[in-house]
């Protein structure tokens, strides 16, 4: 029986190889910078980039694509049809360099596809991927994930965790996934030297200052804000982009549609955001999220209760994407503040 | 000089006392020292909020479309560019001019937060204010102030800006700046991508637009894509598919570019908006030389010109004999 | 995403050819009745002007897969809507010009003027269109390499 908990450490130097091999057995996703870096598919250790705190888009990706086929049709000999189901996204994955925060973010996703309703095209992807976290020790200040109990140091949600303690990675394993991929690949590791945890306290210094907000009966103090004037101006604000809920590692709505030729076509599904004006847009025309006020604020009321109210935990994980990237700068931190302190009540 | 902040805010209380307004659009701090954040005010009570600085890049014109709806006459802060946007949205009898309060401020130059962070070597933390100063902007740090010379670190749009003072207000704050002296060639963007064969381009564009997400940042942010039922989110018939892939990108950015054309006066919000660094000024300037060479057209200077593609000469140049 | 291109050994284009009514259709059904021999590659779509053909219409035709697409109207001055090809033109311009600039060979759209008595030149242009975009080989709308 293997040591789930084994420590090891890699040097520095080792780790492209280390990627490169990895690269060669597996689907391997990892950063790569390109205008901004991004969790893509690389095919060797020098397209990875570990100079990041974090990606722009989440590593959400790899289990729930933006686009991703459900199955093809065509039309057979007998003028019946003939269904294919799509065999993408089906191979054994591993991501390289997922933050604790977007790690945690698949916890709450395996709450909706893993729930009362199965997701298989999700679950397959999550069955056969192993998570290689890399700890966070240099956040920037619109990161806030201590706020929902998540330790950005930790590897609680991964199952191998990377720290970098400075000439080398210290290199924890918490599943028996983990430790069956560390196994194939244990020419690269070495014992640790006794130094680690000092050289990681030392490193874990700069997390004290990190935002922690007060979050405590959030749920229960968003309830009389339902149709207040304070999503007035936030909706006035917003865009009604895409960007928070694309960017978001914990949104998971999505839309289906059919891509018809005469030969035949194929069923997919793509990311949607209850940002966009269709959608709560019915047939006869009526919509109940008429404007951007009702729609911003069902989706802070959704992160911050709904899910909360269904499955005992908020649905944010502090990774500050949506606050980096809005382009008119809605911050769901300072929307917390604002709730905590009463001051939402009072706009 | 430069307007200071603290001149915004009494312009605009007086505004608000006068009643020549009833809502106010400006600027805001946000939620750190680098970032504003659109503020709206029904009154003059909380002017103090109001702020300007080389932070603004938001083009607040967009807001005006919703702001139809307000009772009374909107007020608005606009710089250079974004008074432009105002021009065309007049043009398009969009908007009313009566219902509006311009209060223009001339630009001396947008920061790049991006830019400036590289440039500096530091982090948004650091950062304590960041101030106009001529030829340079002042960055106050939690150590020092620090000068960085202004083409370093100015947005992509205000390097090119041939219009750093409003061509429409109702008053003026600050003095009136005829011309930004760092500001030479207009096109190069687009000049270096023109020069290089057609292949080269589709590599250029198809790489850049396989990041898209199709977040419609870039549409929804933009004050003259205005229309109320926008051809992409069109049930029957659908132009674009739902999903994501480089060939449906490539259908929405070169209908968007097009359903810009004449009307875009490139104030660089739909880069600034991206969140995958999609350099789509370059795109959408390619569209504004052109109309410029081929028409003698430039968008947003003139309320009485007709859009370029809604008008014709007879003797407009005719390749297609 | 399957696009209408059959697989084929030889390229064959698909065009599309969107022809105004009152001038560049009449001189279509001209040639056909003047026995001109035209390749079949060229479908007419018929329109009351040229004018009323969007751009976007001709992207996403590209974007479909069609290897060329062609406006045909009447010529400038001679619209039957008195203005409608002079919008068309000014259109053209921009339209041909993007296109090139996003990586679409500029020769898989193009604008012509034939009348209602031009069968000769509805063949001709037909065929023109035609041999250029074979040379030019299939259209690689969106692919990477």
């Amino acid at each position: 029986m293997v040591n789930q908990k084994k420590t090891r450490v890699i040097e520095k130097g080792r780790l492209t190889e280390l990627l490169d091999k990895l690269a060669q057995d597996y689907h391997l996703i990892a950063p790569v910078q390109a205008n901004d870096v991004s969790f893509r598919r690389v095919e060797s250790g020098s397209e990875v980039t570990l100079n990041y705190i974090n990606s722009v888009l989440s590593p959400k990706n790899a289990f729930f694509p933006q686009t991703e086929t459900l199955f093809r049709f065509f039309r057979d000999d007998n003028r019946g049809f003939q269904i294919e189901p799509s065999v993408e996204g089906d191979r054994e994955q591993v991501i390289f360099g997922i933050r604790p925060c977007d790690a945690r973010s698949l916890r709450l996703m395996d709450k909706v596809f893993n729930g009362q309703y199965q997701d298989s095209y999700y679950l397959n992807k999550r069955k056969k991927t192993t998570l290689v976290g890399l700890a966070c020790f240099e956040p920037d200040e619109t990161c806030f994930c201590p706020t929902f109990g998540i330790d950005p140091a930790s590897g609680q949600d991964v199952d191998i965790l990377f720290s970098d303690i400075g000439d080398r990675y210290l290199v924890e394993t918490f599943t028996e996934k983990g430790a069956t991929l560390l196994g194939k690949f244990a020419q690269f590791f070495g014992e640790p030297r006794g130094d680690e945890e000092q050289l990681r306290k030392a490193r874990k210094a700069g997390l004290g200052k990190m935002k922690k907000l007060d979050v405590s009966a959030i749920a229960d103090k968003m309830a009389p804000l339902y149709g207040g004037d304070y999503w007035d101006s936030i909706g006035l604000k917003c865009l009604g982009c895409g960007i928070c809920t694309y960017l978001c590692p914990t949104c998971h709505c999505f839309d289906i549609g059919d891509v018809n030729l005469d030969e035949g076509g194929e069923r997919f599904r793509c990311w949607d955001s209850c940002m966009f004006p269709e959608f709560t847009l019915m047939a006869s025309g009526e919509n109940p999220r008429p404007n951007r006020k009702t729609r911003i604020q069902q989706r802070f009321f959704h992160k911050l209760k709904y899910f909360y109210d269904r499955n005992g935990e908020l649905a944010c994980v502090g990774c500050g994407r949506c606050v980096r990237y809005c382009p008119v700068n809605i911050d769901i931190s300072q929307i917390i503040k604002d709730i905590a302190s009463g001051k939402a009540g009072n706009d | 000089m430069k307007a200071t902040s603290q001149e915004v805010q009494d312009s605009v209380k007086k505004l608000f006392e006068d009643r020549r307004i009833s809502h106010f659009v400006g600027y805001e701090a946000g939620s750190d020292s680098l970032r504003v954040t659109p503020c709206f005010l029904k009154s003059g009570q909380a002017v103090s909020r109001l702020v300007w600085n080389p932070l603004c890049a938001n083009n607040l014109a967009k807001y005006l479309l919703d702001l139809r709806q307000a009772d009374g006459t909107v007020g608005i802060l606009v710089k250079g560019c974004d008074s432009r946007s105002i021009v065309e949205l007049l043009k398009e009898n969009q908007i009313e001019r009566d219902k509006v309060f311009i209060v223009g401020v001339p630009c001396n130059g947008i920061v790049d937060k991006e830019k400036l962070l590289t440039v500096l070597g530091i982090s948004p933390g650091d950062v304590v204010a960041v101030e106009d100063d001529g030829d340079a902007f002042l960055v106050t740090t939690k150590e020092d102030k620090r000068r960085v010379g202004k083409e370093q670190v100015l947005r992509g749009e205000c390097l090119v800006c041939r219009y750093p003072t409003p061509v429409i207000y109702d008053v003026l704050l600050g003095e009136a700046i005829p011309r930004l002296p760092w500001v030479r060639d207009d096109y190069s963007l687009v000049r270096e991508l023109e020069e290089v064969s057609v292949q080269e381009r589709a590599r250029y564009w198809n790489k850049e637009l396989s990041q898209c997400i199709r977040c419609y940042a870039c549409r929804n942010i933009c004050p003259v894509c205005n229309c109320p039922e926008c051809i992409f989110d069109k049930k029957a018939p659908r132009w674009l598919s739902k999903a994501n892939d480089i060939s449906e990108n490539l259908v929405y950015h070169l209908i968007r570019a097009f359903h810009v054309a004449g009307k875009c006066v490139d104030c660089g919000e739909c880069e600034r908006a991206c969140p995958m660094g999609i350099p789509l000024r370059r795109l959408n300037k390619k569209v504004e030389k052109d109309i410029l060479e081929l028409f003698g057209y430039t968008a947003g200077i003139d309320v009485k010109q007709q859009p370029p593609l809604t008008k014709y000469q007879v003797g407009d140049l005719d390749e297609f004999l | 995403m399957p696009n209408i291109k059959e697989v084929q050994t030889e390229f064959k284009p698909k065009i599309l050819a969107f022809c105004c009514n009152w001038c560049a259709y009449a001189g279509a059904d001209l040639a056909g009745v003047s026995r001109f021999q035209m390749p079949t590659n060229v479908r007419v779509i018929r329109v009351m002007c040229s004018g009323r053909v969007p751009p976007e219409l001709v992207i996403r035709a590209l974007a479909n897969g069609l290897d060329g697409v062609m406006i045909l109207g009447c010529h400038p001055g001679d619209c039957h809507y008195s203005e409608g090809n002079y919008l068309t033109r000014r259109r053209a311009h921009i339209l041909k010009r993007l296109l090139s600039y996003i990586g679409i060979e500029p020769e898989r759209f193009q604008l012509r003027w034939v009348s209602a008595a031009e069968g000769a030149k509805f063949s001709a242009v037909v065929n023109e269109a035609t041999e250029k975009i074979t040379a030019l080989g299939p259209n690689k709308w969106g692919d990477k390499k």
